[in-house]
């Protein structure tokens, strides 16, 4: 088993990946977008690698002290091409061991860590961290999945504490033409207890060793949040809602936000963030695919094999306090894959 | 306007004499700010709104006109004076609920017309969200202060311009003759500018030093019933007071077509909606007043609101001409009339005009873009270079230092002092450019900053907010996604030109940048260690010609962005011009699509953290805008032509009568009494003409 760790890069100077389209109030466009064209400038910026390590040994003249020979033992032995065409995986993602249990982690795109950081000390952001937990996703391991999340946002970004971090669970939404109704509908979903356990296993620890300062829930109607607070350890200073107008907040939710001192955020994810066929389709063959993974209907191309199984999806931004200025914002995403082999 | 000093104005002969004292020391001073500010760090955004006010006098009941009041000075002493303002409670209880504040009360400041005041915020805002919703609020509570300390007829109103300014008869209170020594207009009294020495001295010192009166020509409309060609029929040819005069008769001052004015009061009577940034230091400021700068005539487009000057429907929406026009102090050599002889150079633009340089150290600044045309004064240039400013600073200063001080007092020439600003402030504040870039004040207290001018004021605290928090948003856009709004500063002039024809929000298109987004940055460390080049950046990518780089856009496009525009432009099909010309709109090709500046700003919105009821708030602004954009609501001079076009006493001769202005105003009224009742606009319909076409069911 491979545990995969996609990431997007700062998103924010990218260009067109951040921009909302016209009428998108619930998207993982964003996240999509912004995977595919850093698996595709990753794979333009080491060819170049590549192909100046190559011309430096054929000239003679190069040292082959290369950052990523020295980096993580991959040597470009032959062949940085695939049989197709395609930039060979090796070439830019980066397979590490984690651990003492030799458990693999393959980074895709490989990230360069010494590039990693904010340009000023910690102190001049606010930090907020998103948490999605996926519908298909293991319930037990989520506390893991929040370690191994926030821990790469707080490398990442070079900080050792975020300020909020909001926690999205599988199966909510404000559906429905009518505030009311979407907050009724609201109640049922979800699963209460799962919600709490994991709270109080997975996320409360993170605030008490202080990694977090505040704590927010995503996409709580009324009725839900009222339950949930009854029964938390550490409460939610947010509830992050997306609703088509945000002039049209549940009144109940509103004024239960306001007796509870929690802030209602307003939000454009959607909470099913990244479904298994979307990351199959980025990491696959096709022509948007970064030819990670093999093609299930046909064996002559190469990449990994196995059943995809994504873990859980972050999202981070860091703003610059009293200028409102977004320094720096991006995604990890994470999935199993089990049973591969390589060809 | 600043703190105004007292002392003995020079008039021009004399003041001319001494303009080279005032640049050289102007430069020392700004030598002196620039070496102490220049590594000034991480202040904070602070930002700051200007609205103007006219102030009219108006009665409803009987059939006097409505006039220009001219009490400024006693508006400006009764709110000085009211004790109870210190207090800080509320001011008008029957017209609103106000609540106790502990933020300091708004300011007012005179301004150049004795008919107009200018207010700000008590203290500079800040970016938290909840903040920008502080501005409507204020905005509406400046107004009624200055409400509450005028006469019970007297009104403060956000016309851009007062419509029969300068028109025969009676359009001041109290009445003064025209045809006074220091303005020598044939239209207005020079009692018309504040009495302030400054003001008459300005005025009169353009005037001499142009050689003749400010000639300020705005094309008539030509409606059903205007004689045609139309001769303006307020001119005076007969009037003998001043060798001025002669103007109209042999130097062909007033063309046919052409409304005439003729003194700075028709130019700087006009309010504005000015928006002042502070940057984090003076590399981001340099980047802002740069990015800021193309979007200044889509913002002047999409804020017009004067149609009307001394009496006539002009052929043009916006205020901007004709103030350039109203402080243009180039003599007949510096205009290229005359073969240059006393004075130095040609000089292209008028003191009071679009942006003539662009000044940051982004890398993406093409020397392409630079104005072909800049004049500069190289020795100051050199100085400045000598004192440690680079080129490109050095360059913009040169170029604002062309210019001759206009206001000396005889007092501030006895010694340069170095811990003031105010030989440099006399040449940089009366360059009236469409960005202002402002250094630090002498004891360093604030930071580098920048000043947004284009805008025309609207008619409603509301549409003021929502093009002040806009403008905000956007350079937050600016900054965040490292945005990229770089054209020739020729097509920024073109645009500005283009800015001001008749309903150009929906007519006309402007140039703007295709690709706003920036190269990214490789992740990849290991490319750079290999490539000799070195540093993080990918190697730029090979420059293609520059005039591949922009494509006209209508504002629709630029704001709401291609598909938008394509969209709403399906909705309404063919557009039909003015002119009732058919027009087909060229199709965008694919992958040439502009996102436009509000999913921009949505964008932005998206990846900061805001609560519900702020963006409820904030969403509304940009819908204003939008709608504006998108034709789907009307600006304010399409909504005043429509006014007078549908008044009964309208005769389609292009004349505005008294009894019009007095309407028009008064309609004007009602919509900011129900704006302070805070009963909705909605509440108007029917009683105020096609209301719903300028404000839709926004604040209903």
């Amino acid at each position: 088993m491979v545990k995969l760790i996609l990431s997007t890069g700062n998103i924010v100077s990218g260009g067109p990946s951040i921009i909302r389209k016209p009428g998108a109030y619930r998207s993982n466009l964003e996240l999509t977008n912004s995977l595919r064209s850093n698996f595709l400038a990753a794979q333009q910026d080491f060819a170049e690698v590549a192909h100046l390590n190559h011309s430096h040994t054929h000239n003679g003249n190069g040292s082959n002290g290369s950052a990523i020979e020295n980096g993580n033992g991959h040597a470009f032995a032959d062949g940085t091409e695939a049989s197709d065409g395609r930039l060979h995986m090796s070439v830019w993602t980066e397979e590490v061991q984690e651990g003492e249990n030799g458990a693999r982690a393959l980074f895709v795109p490989r990230i360069d860590w010494s590039m990693a950081g904010l340009q000023e000390e910690a102190s001049q952001y606010e930090i907020t961290v998103k948490l999605f937990f996926l519908p298909s996703a293991s319930v037990q391991k989520r506390a893991q999945y929040a370690r191994e999340a926030l821990g790469l946002v707080l490398k990442e970004l070079g900080v050792l504490d975020v300020d909020l971090l909001i926690v999205s669970f599988p199966g909510m939404s404000f559906e429905g033409d009518c505030e009311w109704e979407a907050d009724k509908m609201n109640a049922a979903q979800g699963d209460d207890e799962e919600e709490l356990a994991t709270w109080c296993s997975a996320i409360e620890g993170l605030h008490r060793q202080g990694l977090v300062k505040n704590l927010g829930v995503a996409e709580f109607g009324s009725e839900k949040l009222a339950r949930f607070l009854k029964r938390v350890n550490i409460r939610p200073t947010v509830d992050q809602i997306n609703i088509k107008n945000c002039c049209n907040a549940p009144p109940p939710l509103v004024k239960l936000a306001k007796e509870e001192g929690i802030e209602l955020l307003v939000h454009s994810d959607c909470t099913n963030i990244l479904p298994k066929g979307t990351l199959r389709e980025l990491l696959g063959q096709g022509l948007q695919g970064a030819g990670v993974l093999a093609d299930s209907e046909s064996g002559d191309n190469s990449g990994l094999r196995g059943d995809l199984a994504p873990r859980w999806v972050v999202k981070y931004t860091a703003v610059v306090r009293d200028r409102g200025v977004i320094e720096n914002k991006g995604y990890f995403a994470s999935a199993d894959l089990t049973d591969e082999q390589v060809l | 306007m600043g703190l105004l000093a007292l002392g003995t104005a020079l008039d021009w002969p004399d003041a001319k004499q001494q303009a080279h004292l005032v640049r050289a020391w102007g430069i020392r001073q700004l030598l002196e700010i620039w070496n102490k500010a220049k590594g000034k760090e991480r202040d904070a955004l602070l930002w700051g709104d200007e609205v103007e006010y006219l102030v009219v006098t108006y009665s409803k009941e009987d059939n006097s006109p409505v006039l220009l009041s001219l009490r400024q000075a006693d508006i400006l002493k009764a709110l000085a004076d009211d004790k109870s303002l210190s207090a800080k409670g509320g001011c008008v209880p029957d017209l609103q609920h106000v609540h106790k504040q502990n933020e300091p009360l708004p300011v007012f400041h005179p301004e150049f017309g004795r008919f107009m005041l200018e207010a700000t915020p008590g203290k500079p805002w800040g970016i938290e969200f909840k903040e920008l919703l502080k501005v409507e609020p204020d905005m509406k509570l400046r107004r009624c202060i200055a409400k509450d300390h005028m006469l019970p007829n007297e009104y403060p109103i956000t016309l851009t311009t007062f419509p029969r300014i300068g028109s025969p008869g009676v359009f001041t209170d109290p009445f003064y003759p025209v045809s006074g020594p220091r303005l020598r207009s044939q239209f207005v009294p020079d009692e018309i500018a504040n009495p302030h020495i400054r003001f008459p001295t300005l005025a009169a010192n353009i005037r001499a030093r142009r050689g003749r009166k400010v000639q300020v020509n705005v094309p008539v409309f030509r409606d059903e019933k205007t004689p045609w060609p139309w001769k303006d029929p307020t001119v005076n040819y007969d009037l003998h007071n001043w060798p001025e005069d002669e103007d109209v008769r042999s130097g062909g001052a007033a063309p046919d077509n052409f409304i005439h004015m003729d003194a700075m009061a028709f130019g700087m009577g006009s309010c504005c909606l000015q928006i002042t940034f502070q940057a984090k230091n003076v590399t981001e400021g340099r980047r802002m007043y740069d990015q800021l700068s193309p979007l200044g005539p889509i913002m002047l487009a999409l804020t017009a609101a004067t149609p009307v000057y001394k009496g006539f429907l002009a052929d043009t929406d916006v205020r901007w001409n004709q103030i350039s026009k109203a402080v243009d102090d180039r003599t007949p050599e510096e205009l290229g009339e005359k073969p240059l002889q006393s004075d130095r150079w040609q000089i292209p633009k008028s003191r009071y005009a679009s942006n003539s340089t662009y000044i940051s150290t982004d890398h993406r600044l093409r020397p392409e873009y630079m104005d072909p045309n800049l004049v500069i004064d190289p020795a100051i240039k050199q100085e400045l270079l000598d004192g440690g400013m680079d080129d490109r600073l050095a360059t913009h200063f040169a170029h604002l230092f062309i210019r001759d001080p206009i206001v000396i007092f005889n007092e501030d020439l006895q010694e340069l002092d170095l811990s003031k600003t105010d030989h440099f402030e006399n040449i940089q504040s009366t360059n009236w450019q469409h960005m202002r870039f402002k250094p630090p004040p002498a004891d360093n207290s604030i930071g580098w900053r920048v000043e947004f001018r284009p805008m025309e004021i609207q008619m409603t605290d509301f549409e003021n907010a929502a093009f002040a928090v806009f403008i905000v948003l956007i350079t937050r856009a600016i900054l965040s996604f490292d945005l990229n709004f770089y054209i020739p500063i020729a097509k920024v002039d073109e645009n500005m030109e283009t800015a001001h024809a008749r309903d150009a929000v929906l007519e006309k298109r402007f140039w703007f940048r295709r690709n706003v987004f920036s190269q990214r940055v490789s992740r990849s460390s290991a490319s750079g260690s290999n490539t000799p080049t070195g540093g993080v950046s990918r190697p730029p990518t090979p420059f293609g010609p520059v005039e591949d780089e922009y494509r006209l856009m209508s504002v629709n496009e630029v704001i709401n962005g291609t598909a938008y525009a394509r969209e709403s432009q399906d909705g309404r099909g063919t557009k039909r011009t003015w002119d009732g010309e058919e027009k087909e709109e060229e199709m965008v090709e694919e992958g040439d699509e502009f996102p436009g500046l509000i999913p921009l700003v949505e964008s932005y919105l998206d990846s900061v953290n805001v609560d519900v009821i702020t963006k409820c708030e904030l969403a509304t602004y940009l819908d204003l805008i939008r709608k504006r954009a998108s034709g789907e609501l009307w600006t304010a001079a399409k909504w005043i032509r429509t006014f007078v076009a549908h008044h009964p006493g309208y005769q389609k001769d292009s004349v505005v009568t008294e009894e019009i202005t007095k309407d028009l105003v008064g309609a004007v009224i009602k919509i900011g009494e129900a704006e302070q009742k805070g009963t909705g606009f909605g509440q108007l319909q029917g009683d105020v003409p096609d209301l719903q076409r300028l404000l839709g069911d926004l604040r209903s």
